[in-house]
Protein backbone atom coordinates (compact mmCIF):
# COMPACT_ATOMS: atom_id res chain seq x y z
CA UNK A 1 0.00 0.00 0.00
CA UNK A 2 1.32 3.41 -0.87
CA UNK A 3 1.62 6.02 1.30
CA UNK A 4 -0.64 9.10 1.56
CA UNK A 5 0.57 11.43 -1.40
CA UNK A 6 2.38 14.27 -0.37
CA UNK A 7 0.21 16.80 0.37
CA UNK A 8 2.08 19.48 -2.01
CA UNK A 9 -0.96 19.37 -4.34
CA UNK A 10 -3.27 20.39 -2.03
CA UNK A 11 -1.20 23.27 -0.95
CA UNK A 12 -0.86 24.14 -4.49
CA UNK A 13 1.10 26.89 -5.68
CA UNK A 14 3.12 29.73 -3.26
CA UNK A 15 1.52 32.91 -3.78
CA UNK A 16 2.94 35.88 -2.67
CA UNK A 17 0.90 39.27 -3.32
CA UNK A 18 2.94 42.67 -2.35
CA UNK A 19 -0.47 44.92 -1.00
CA UNK A 20 -1.63 47.73 -0.03
CA UNK A 21 -4.78 48.35 2.54
CA UNK A 22 -6.29 51.22 0.96
CA UNK A 23 -5.52 50.07 -2.86
CA UNK A 24 -8.86 49.56 -4.72
CA UNK A 25 -6.63 47.91 -7.44
CA UNK A 26 -5.06 45.31 -4.77
CA UNK A 27 -8.70 44.72 -2.94
CA UNK A 28 -9.71 43.25 -6.38
CA UNK A 29 -7.18 40.74 -5.80
CA UNK A 30 -7.69 39.94 -1.91
CA UNK A 31 -11.34 39.48 -2.84
CA UNK A 32 -10.95 37.19 -5.39
CA UNK A 33 -8.60 35.03 -3.44
CA UNK A 34 -11.03 35.16 -0.49
CA UNK A 35 -13.96 34.15 -2.47
CA UNK A 36 -11.86 30.77 -4.55
CA UNK A 37 -10.02 30.28 -0.17
CA UNK A 38 -6.88 30.46 -1.41
CA UNK A 39 -3.93 30.56 0.77
CA UNK A 40 -1.55 32.88 0.17
CA UNK A 41 1.40 35.47 1.43
CA UNK A 42 0.81 39.32 2.12
CA UNK A 43 3.65 41.46 1.53
CA UNK A 44 2.32 45.22 2.99
CA UNK A 45 3.90 48.02 0.85
CA UNK A 46 4.31 51.39 2.77
CA UNK A 47 2.61 53.17 -0.12
CA UNK A 48 1.15 56.46 1.74
CA UNK A 49 3.35 58.26 3.22
CA UNK A 50 6.33 56.33 1.88
CA UNK A 51 6.18 55.77 -1.80
CA UNK A 52 7.37 52.68 -1.00
CA UNK A 53 6.29 50.78 -4.58
CA UNK A 54 8.67 53.45 -6.57
CA UNK A 55 11.74 52.38 -3.99
CA UNK A 56 14.40 51.12 -5.77
CA UNK A 57 13.99 47.91 -4.80
CA UNK A 58 10.47 47.41 -6.00
CA UNK A 59 11.18 49.05 -9.03
CA UNK A 60 13.80 46.17 -9.88
CA UNK A 61 10.34 43.88 -9.60
CA UNK A 62 7.91 46.26 -11.18
CA UNK A 63 8.98 48.66 -13.20
CA UNK A 64 5.77 50.28 -13.90
CA UNK A 65 5.59 51.52 -9.73
CA UNK A 66 2.01 50.19 -9.31
CA UNK A 67 0.57 47.73 -6.52
CA UNK A 68 -0.60 44.62 -6.57
CA UNK A 69 2.58 42.92 -7.58
CA UNK A 70 1.99 38.90 -7.14
CA UNK A 71 4.72 36.78 -7.43
CA UNK A 72 4.27 33.39 -8.07
CA UNK A 73 7.30 30.68 -8.73
CA UNK A 74 9.72 33.36 -10.14
CA UNK A 75 6.56 34.74 -12.46
CA UNK A 76 6.34 38.65 -11.26
CA UNK A 77 3.10 39.83 -12.55
CA UNK A 78 1.52 43.18 -12.22
CA UNK A 79 -1.66 44.87 -12.60
CA UNK A 80 -4.94 44.16 -10.98
CA UNK A 81 -6.90 42.58 -13.73
CA UNK A 82 -4.30 40.46 -15.30
CA UNK A 83 -3.37 39.01 -12.06
CA UNK A 84 -7.26 38.16 -11.15
CA UNK A 85 -6.83 36.02 -15.14
CA UNK A 86 -3.84 34.49 -13.67
CA UNK A 87 -5.28 33.68 -10.32
CA UNK A 88 -9.08 32.56 -11.71
CA UNK A 89 -6.85 30.15 -14.17
CA UNK A 90 -4.30 28.59 -12.11
CA UNK A 91 -6.41 27.99 -8.64
CA UNK A 92 -9.04 25.35 -7.47
CA UNK A 93 -12.10 27.40 -7.99
CA UNK A 94 -11.10 30.09 -10.25
CA UNK A 95 -12.70 28.32 -13.38
CA UNK A 96 -15.87 28.99 -11.83
CA UNK A 97 -15.54 32.70 -12.44
CA UNK A 98 -14.24 32.44 -16.03
CA UNK A 99 -17.18 31.86 -18.24
CA UNK A 100 -17.07 29.01 -20.61
CA UNK A 101 -18.78 30.29 -23.54
CA UNK A 102 -16.81 32.49 -26.40
CA UNK A 103 -19.05 35.18 -26.36
CA UNK A 104 -19.51 35.50 -22.34
CA UNK A 105 -15.58 35.31 -21.92
CA UNK A 106 -15.06 38.45 -24.16
CA UNK A 107 -17.66 40.00 -22.72
CA UNK A 108 -15.82 39.44 -19.33
CA UNK A 109 -12.87 40.88 -20.65
CA UNK A 110 -14.68 44.15 -22.04
CA UNK A 111 -15.64 44.85 -18.72
CA UNK A 112 -12.12 44.40 -17.40
CA UNK A 113 -10.86 46.71 -19.70
CA UNK A 114 -14.07 49.24 -18.95
CA UNK A 115 -12.49 48.94 -15.24
CA UNK A 116 -9.16 49.98 -16.43
CA UNK A 117 -10.16 52.77 -19.26
CA UNK A 118 -13.50 54.83 -17.91
CA UNK A 119 -14.11 53.61 -14.43
CA UNK A 120 -10.46 54.53 -13.64
CA UNK A 121 -11.41 57.75 -13.10
CA UNK A 122 -13.47 56.76 -9.86
CA UNK A 123 -10.15 55.91 -8.15
CA UNK A 124 -8.23 58.84 -9.32
CA UNK A 125 -11.08 60.92 -7.83
CA UNK A 126 -10.99 58.90 -4.97
CA UNK A 127 -7.10 58.83 -5.09
CA UNK A 128 -7.45 63.04 -5.20
CA UNK A 129 -10.34 63.50 -2.31
CA UNK A 130 -8.34 61.04 0.25
CA UNK A 131 -4.69 61.56 -0.63
CA UNK A 132 -4.66 64.60 -2.58
CA UNK A 133 -3.24 63.36 -5.35
CA UNK A 134 -2.94 65.30 -8.02
CA UNK A 135 -5.92 66.10 -10.86
CA UNK A 136 -8.83 67.81 -12.10
CA UNK A 137 -11.37 66.74 -8.58
CA UNK A 138 -14.65 67.93 -10.66
CA UNK A 139 -13.69 66.21 -14.23
CA UNK A 140 -12.34 63.05 -12.84
CA UNK A 141 -16.08 63.09 -11.07
CA UNK A 142 -17.53 63.66 -14.18
CA UNK A 143 -16.18 61.00 -15.47
CA UNK A 144 -17.00 58.16 -12.76
CA UNK A 145 -20.49 59.69 -12.98
CA UNK A 146 -21.15 58.61 -16.63
CA UNK A 147 -18.93 55.19 -15.72
CA UNK A 148 -21.27 54.44 -13.27
CA UNK A 149 -24.18 55.27 -15.13
CA UNK A 150 -23.69 52.41 -17.88
CA UNK A 151 -22.80 50.23 -14.90
CA UNK A 152 -26.24 50.68 -13.46
CA UNK A 153 -28.16 50.91 -17.07
CA UNK A 154 -26.60 47.53 -17.94
CA UNK A 155 -27.31 46.02 -14.50
CA UNK A 156 -30.89 47.29 -14.82
CA UNK A 157 -30.92 45.04 -17.77
CA UNK A 158 -29.39 42.31 -16.75
CA UNK A 159 -32.04 42.54 -13.93
CA UNK A 160 -34.65 43.03 -16.72
CA UNK A 161 -33.28 39.62 -18.35
CA UNK A 162 -33.46 37.65 -15.04
CA UNK A 163 -29.70 38.17 -14.27
CA UNK A 164 -28.17 39.69 -11.21
CA UNK A 165 -24.34 39.54 -12.34
CA UNK A 166 -22.59 41.78 -15.10
CA UNK A 167 -21.88 38.68 -17.46
CA UNK A 168 -24.34 35.51 -18.18
CA UNK A 169 -26.40 33.95 -15.07
CA UNK A 170 -23.20 33.53 -12.48
CA UNK A 171 -20.50 35.40 -10.78
CA UNK A 172 -17.47 36.50 -12.96
CA UNK A 173 -14.07 38.14 -12.57
CA UNK A 174 -16.05 40.94 -14.19
CA UNK A 175 -17.80 42.00 -10.76
CA UNK A 176 -15.11 41.04 -8.86
CA UNK A 177 -13.28 44.09 -11.20
CA UNK A 178 -15.97 46.36 -11.01
CA UNK A 179 -17.25 46.34 -7.69
CA UNK A 180 -14.28 48.67 -5.64
CA UNK A 181 -15.01 51.83 -7.68
CA UNK A 182 -18.48 52.08 -6.69
CA UNK A 183 -18.78 50.43 -3.82
CA UNK A 184 -16.24 52.66 -2.15
CA UNK A 185 -17.08 56.12 -4.38
CA UNK A 186 -18.51 57.17 -0.83
CA UNK A 187 -14.90 58.20 -0.17
CA UNK A 188 -15.21 60.73 -3.03
CA UNK A 189 -18.85 61.88 -2.01
CA UNK A 190 -20.89 60.46 -4.66
CA UNK A 191 -23.90 58.19 -2.91
CA UNK A 192 -25.34 55.10 -4.01
CA UNK A 193 -29.08 57.15 -4.06
CA UNK A 194 -29.26 57.30 -7.76
CA UNK A 195 -27.83 53.68 -8.68
CA UNK A 196 -30.89 51.01 -7.40
CA UNK A 197 -29.22 47.93 -9.72
CA UNK A 198 -25.78 48.53 -8.25
CA UNK A 199 -27.11 48.74 -4.27
CA UNK A 200 -29.05 45.88 -5.71
CA UNK A 201 -26.14 43.74 -7.45
CA UNK A 202 -23.46 45.05 -4.54
CA UNK A 203 -25.90 43.29 -2.07
CA UNK A 204 -25.18 39.99 -4.40
CA UNK A 205 -21.90 40.26 -4.80
CA UNK A 206 -21.46 40.76 -0.65
CA UNK A 207 -23.33 37.88 0.27
CA UNK A 208 -20.87 35.40 -1.62
CA UNK A 209 -19.21 33.18 0.56
CA UNK A 210 -15.78 34.62 1.12
CA UNK A 211 -17.21 38.27 0.48
CA UNK A 212 -14.34 40.06 2.23
CA UNK A 213 -14.40 44.64 2.69
CA UNK A 214 -11.82 46.85 3.18
CA UNK A 215 -11.78 50.24 4.84
CA UNK A 216 -14.61 51.95 3.64
CA UNK A 217 -17.07 49.62 2.31
CA UNK A 218 -18.53 48.95 5.56
CA UNK A 219 -19.21 45.21 6.97
CA UNK A 220 -22.26 44.29 8.17
CA UNK A 221 -24.25 42.08 5.97
CA UNK B 1 -45.44 69.64 -8.62
CA UNK B 2 -41.80 70.68 -8.48
CA UNK B 3 -42.30 72.97 -6.61
CA UNK B 4 -41.26 72.10 -2.89
CA UNK B 5 -43.22 74.78 -1.12
CA UNK B 6 -46.05 73.02 -2.35
CA UNK B 7 -45.94 69.78 -0.69
CA UNK B 8 -47.37 66.41 -2.43
CA UNK B 9 -46.91 62.58 -2.62
CA UNK B 10 -44.10 61.70 -4.93
CA UNK B 11 -42.47 58.59 -6.02
CA UNK B 12 -39.33 58.06 -4.46
CA UNK B 13 -37.73 54.08 -5.43
CA UNK B 14 -39.49 51.24 -6.66
CA UNK B 15 -41.03 49.08 -3.92
CA UNK B 16 -39.24 45.97 -5.14
CA UNK B 17 -35.38 48.09 -5.27
CA UNK B 18 -36.10 47.98 -1.45
CA UNK B 19 -35.47 44.31 -0.26
CA UNK B 20 -36.56 43.01 2.93
CA UNK B 21 -34.07 44.02 5.23
CA UNK B 22 -32.25 46.89 3.51
CA UNK B 23 -31.88 50.65 3.36
CA UNK B 24 -31.43 52.93 0.87
CA UNK B 25 -30.68 57.29 0.36
CA UNK B 26 -33.05 58.88 -1.62
CA UNK B 27 -33.32 62.84 -2.11
CA UNK B 28 -36.51 64.84 -2.50
CA UNK B 29 -36.10 68.23 -3.02
CA UNK B 30 -32.51 68.22 -1.96
CA UNK B 31 -33.35 67.00 1.65
CA UNK B 32 -31.75 63.53 1.84
CA UNK B 33 -34.09 60.38 3.37
CA UNK B 34 -33.42 57.08 4.36
CA UNK B 35 -36.31 54.34 2.69
CA UNK B 36 -35.84 50.92 4.42
CA UNK B 37 -37.88 47.85 4.55
CA UNK B 38 -38.09 45.94 7.68
CA UNK B 39 -37.88 42.14 7.42
CA UNK B 40 -41.61 42.08 7.99
CA UNK B 41 -41.96 43.44 4.63
CA UNK B 42 -42.94 47.27 5.53
CA UNK B 43 -41.42 50.06 4.21
CA UNK B 44 -40.23 53.47 5.40
CA UNK B 45 -39.47 56.71 5.36
CA UNK B 46 -37.05 58.94 6.97
CA UNK B 47 -35.09 61.66 7.62
CA UNK B 48 -31.74 60.55 6.67
CA UNK B 49 -29.92 61.70 9.81
CA UNK B 50 -29.07 59.94 12.91
CA UNK B 51 -30.03 62.23 15.96
CA UNK B 52 -26.36 61.23 17.33
CA UNK B 53 -23.66 62.13 14.92
CA UNK B 54 -25.60 63.15 11.78
CA UNK B 55 -24.48 60.46 10.40
CA UNK B 56 -26.70 59.26 6.88
CA UNK B 57 -28.73 55.88 8.05
CA UNK B 58 -29.02 54.93 5.12
CA UNK B 59 -25.31 53.40 5.17
CA UNK B 60 -26.56 51.70 8.36
CA UNK B 61 -28.24 48.07 8.38
CA UNK B 62 -31.40 46.77 9.17
CA UNK B 63 -32.21 44.23 11.81
CA UNK B 64 -35.87 42.24 12.16
CA UNK B 65 -37.96 45.70 12.55
CA UNK B 66 -35.17 48.07 13.58
CA UNK B 67 -32.52 50.48 11.45
CA UNK B 68 -29.09 51.07 13.19
CA UNK B 69 -26.20 53.65 12.17
CA UNK B 70 -23.55 52.63 11.07
CA UNK B 71 -21.30 54.81 13.28
CA UNK B 72 -22.55 53.53 16.60
CA UNK B 73 -24.75 51.01 16.11
CA UNK B 74 -28.03 53.23 17.82
CA UNK B 75 -31.03 51.17 16.56
CA UNK B 76 -34.35 52.55 15.76
CA UNK B 77 -37.79 51.19 15.62
CA UNK B 78 -40.00 51.44 13.12
CA UNK B 79 -41.62 54.88 14.26
CA UNK B 80 -38.11 56.50 14.78
CA UNK B 81 -37.96 56.31 17.96
CA UNK B 82 -34.15 54.98 19.45
CA UNK B 83 -34.54 51.57 21.68
CA UNK B 84 -30.98 50.75 21.73
CA UNK B 85 -27.52 52.56 22.36
CA UNK B 86 -24.70 50.10 22.44
CA UNK B 87 -22.15 51.84 24.46
CA UNK B 88 -24.35 51.96 26.94
CA UNK B 89 -26.70 48.58 27.16
CA UNK B 90 -28.09 49.42 30.52
CA UNK B 91 -29.50 53.10 29.96
CA UNK B 92 -33.32 53.46 29.14
CA UNK B 93 -33.18 55.64 26.07
CA UNK B 94 -35.40 58.90 26.01
CA UNK B 95 -37.93 59.42 24.09
CA UNK B 96 -36.65 62.97 22.79
CA UNK B 97 -34.18 60.42 20.58
CA UNK B 98 -36.29 60.09 17.53
CA UNK B 99 -35.52 60.62 14.23
CA UNK B 100 -37.90 62.57 12.07
CA UNK B 101 -40.61 60.69 10.10
CA UNK B 102 -42.42 61.00 6.40
CA UNK B 103 -45.67 59.92 5.65
CA UNK B 104 -45.22 57.27 2.72
CA UNK B 105 -47.30 54.42 1.06
CA UNK B 106 -46.80 51.64 -1.50
CA UNK B 107 -48.56 51.86 -4.70
CA UNK B 108 -48.62 50.53 -8.35
CA UNK B 109 -45.45 48.81 -7.50
CA UNK B 110 -43.79 52.01 -6.02
CA UNK B 111 -42.98 53.80 -2.92
CA UNK B 112 -44.41 57.33 -2.76
CA UNK B 113 -43.53 59.96 0.29
CA UNK B 114 -45.24 62.85 1.52
CA UNK B 115 -43.38 65.72 0.62
CA UNK B 116 -44.15 67.28 4.49
CA UNK B 117 -41.65 65.66 7.13
CA UNK B 118 -44.18 64.82 10.24
CA UNK B 119 -47.60 66.16 8.57
CA UNK B 120 -50.84 64.02 8.10
CA UNK B 121 -51.01 63.47 4.34
CA UNK B 122 -54.26 63.77 2.58
CA UNK B 123 -55.10 60.12 1.22
CA UNK B 124 -52.05 58.65 -0.92
CA UNK B 125 -52.03 58.15 -4.48
CA UNK B 126 -54.53 55.25 -5.77
CA UNK B 127 -53.05 52.18 -6.33
CA UNK B 128 -52.85 51.45 -10.37
CA UNK B 129 -52.36 48.10 -12.71
CA UNK B 130 -48.95 49.25 -13.01
CA UNK B 131 -45.78 47.47 -13.83
CA UNK B 132 -43.39 49.36 -12.13
CA UNK B 133 -40.05 48.99 -14.67
CA UNK B 134 -36.60 50.62 -12.90
CA UNK B 135 -35.82 54.46 -11.61
CA UNK B 136 -33.87 56.07 -13.70
CA UNK B 137 -31.42 59.71 -12.79
CA UNK B 138 -31.36 62.88 -15.55
CA UNK B 139 -29.17 65.25 -15.11
CA UNK B 140 -31.32 68.32 -15.48
CA UNK B 141 -33.46 70.35 -13.08
CA UNK B 142 -37.26 68.78 -12.17
CA UNK B 143 -39.35 72.31 -13.49
CA UNK B 144 -37.10 71.53 -16.88
CA UNK B 145 -37.78 67.84 -17.13
CA UNK B 146 -41.20 67.98 -16.28
CA UNK B 147 -41.72 71.35 -18.82
CA UNK B 148 -40.11 68.51 -21.69
CA UNK B 149 -42.02 65.88 -20.48
CA UNK B 150 -45.55 68.10 -20.86
CA UNK B 151 -44.68 67.98 -24.41
CA UNK B 152 -44.94 64.79 -24.85
CA UNK B 153 -46.55 62.93 -21.91
CA UNK B 154 -50.20 63.76 -20.61
CA UNK B 155 -49.38 65.01 -16.75
CA UNK B 156 -51.98 63.79 -14.60
CA UNK B 157 -53.74 64.37 -11.34
CA UNK B 158 -51.32 62.71 -9.28
CA UNK B 159 -48.48 64.20 -10.92
CA UNK B 160 -47.53 61.84 -13.72
CA UNK B 161 -47.13 61.57 -16.91
CA UNK B 162 -48.65 59.06 -19.09
CA UNK B 163 -47.51 58.53 -22.98
CA UNK B 164 -46.23 55.81 -25.33
CA UNK B 165 -42.31 54.54 -25.24
CA UNK B 166 -41.54 51.99 -28.51
CA UNK B 167 -45.63 50.69 -28.77
CA UNK B 168 -46.18 50.41 -24.87
CA UNK B 169 -48.29 52.29 -22.91
CA UNK B 170 -46.17 54.38 -19.87
CA UNK B 171 -46.67 56.30 -16.39
CA UNK B 172 -43.64 58.19 -15.71
CA UNK B 173 -43.46 59.41 -11.91
CA UNK B 174 -41.24 62.29 -11.31
CA UNK B 175 -39.09 62.64 -8.36
CA UNK B 176 -37.50 66.15 -7.94
CA UNK B 177 -34.20 64.48 -6.46
CA UNK B 178 -31.95 68.00 -6.05
CA UNK B 179 -32.34 71.49 -7.84
CA UNK B 180 -30.32 69.88 -10.71
CA UNK B 181 -31.30 66.43 -10.84
CA UNK B 182 -34.70 64.61 -11.27
CA UNK B 183 -35.72 61.33 -10.79
CA UNK B 184 -37.96 59.24 -13.18
CA UNK B 185 -39.48 56.07 -12.42
CA UNK B 186 -41.21 54.04 -15.35
CA UNK B 187 -44.08 52.11 -15.24
CA UNK B 188 -45.73 50.24 -18.02
CA UNK B 189 -49.31 49.93 -18.10
CA UNK B 190 -50.76 47.16 -19.73
CA UNK B 191 -48.15 45.04 -22.02
CA UNK B 192 -44.95 46.02 -23.24
CA UNK B 193 -41.30 44.47 -23.53
CA UNK B 194 -39.75 45.81 -20.53
CA UNK B 195 -36.17 45.57 -21.56
CA UNK B 196 -37.14 47.92 -24.84
CA UNK B 197 -39.05 50.50 -22.53
CA UNK B 198 -35.89 50.53 -20.35
CA UNK B 199 -33.49 51.17 -23.19
CA UNK B 200 -36.11 53.73 -24.61
CA UNK B 201 -36.03 55.58 -21.43
CA UNK B 202 -32.48 55.99 -21.37
CA UNK B 203 -32.94 57.52 -24.98
CA UNK B 204 -35.54 60.11 -23.05
CA UNK B 205 -33.01 60.82 -20.68
CA UNK B 206 -30.27 61.66 -23.09
CA UNK B 207 -33.11 63.78 -24.92
CA UNK B 208 -33.97 65.63 -21.91
CA UNK B 209 -30.40 66.49 -20.78
CA UNK B 210 -29.04 67.40 -24.33
CA UNK B 211 -32.46 69.85 -24.23
CA UNK B 212 -31.75 71.21 -20.52
CA UNK B 213 -28.27 71.91 -20.46
CA UNK B 214 -27.49 71.74 -16.72
CA UNK B 215 -23.57 71.75 -14.72
CA UNK B 216 -24.04 68.02 -15.60
CA UNK B 217 -24.88 67.60 -19.24
CA UNK B 218 -21.51 67.15 -20.76
CA UNK B 219 -20.97 63.69 -19.06
CA UNK B 220 -18.02 63.09 -20.59
CA UNK B 221 -15.66 59.45 -20.88
CA UNK B 222 -12.07 59.68 -20.01
CA UNK B 223 -10.09 60.47 -23.33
Amino acid sequence: MSPPRANQALEGPRLVLHDYELDADCYKVRLLLALICAPYERVAVDVHPGHEERSPAYLALNPRGSLPILEQDGLVLAEAEAILLHCAGLLPGGGALVPESAADHARMLSWLFFARGPLAAAGLARLHAMLEAPGDGPALERQALAAFRVMEDHMTAQRLAGSDWFVGAAPSLADIALFPAIALSRDFGVDHDAYPALRRWMRRLRALPGFVTMPGIPDYH
Amino acid sequence: MTDPAVPAWHAVALAADIEPGTSAGARLHDRELVVWRDSGGESHVWEDRCPHRGMRLSFGFVRGNHIACLYHGWAYDTAGQCRAIPAHPDLAVPETIRVPTYASAEASGLIFVWSEMGATPPSPPAARPLTALRSLFVEAAPERVAALLAGRFAPGPDGSFAGRLVGADVVLFLQPFTADQTGLHVTIDGAGDGALVSRAAEALRHAIEAAAPSRFASLEFAA
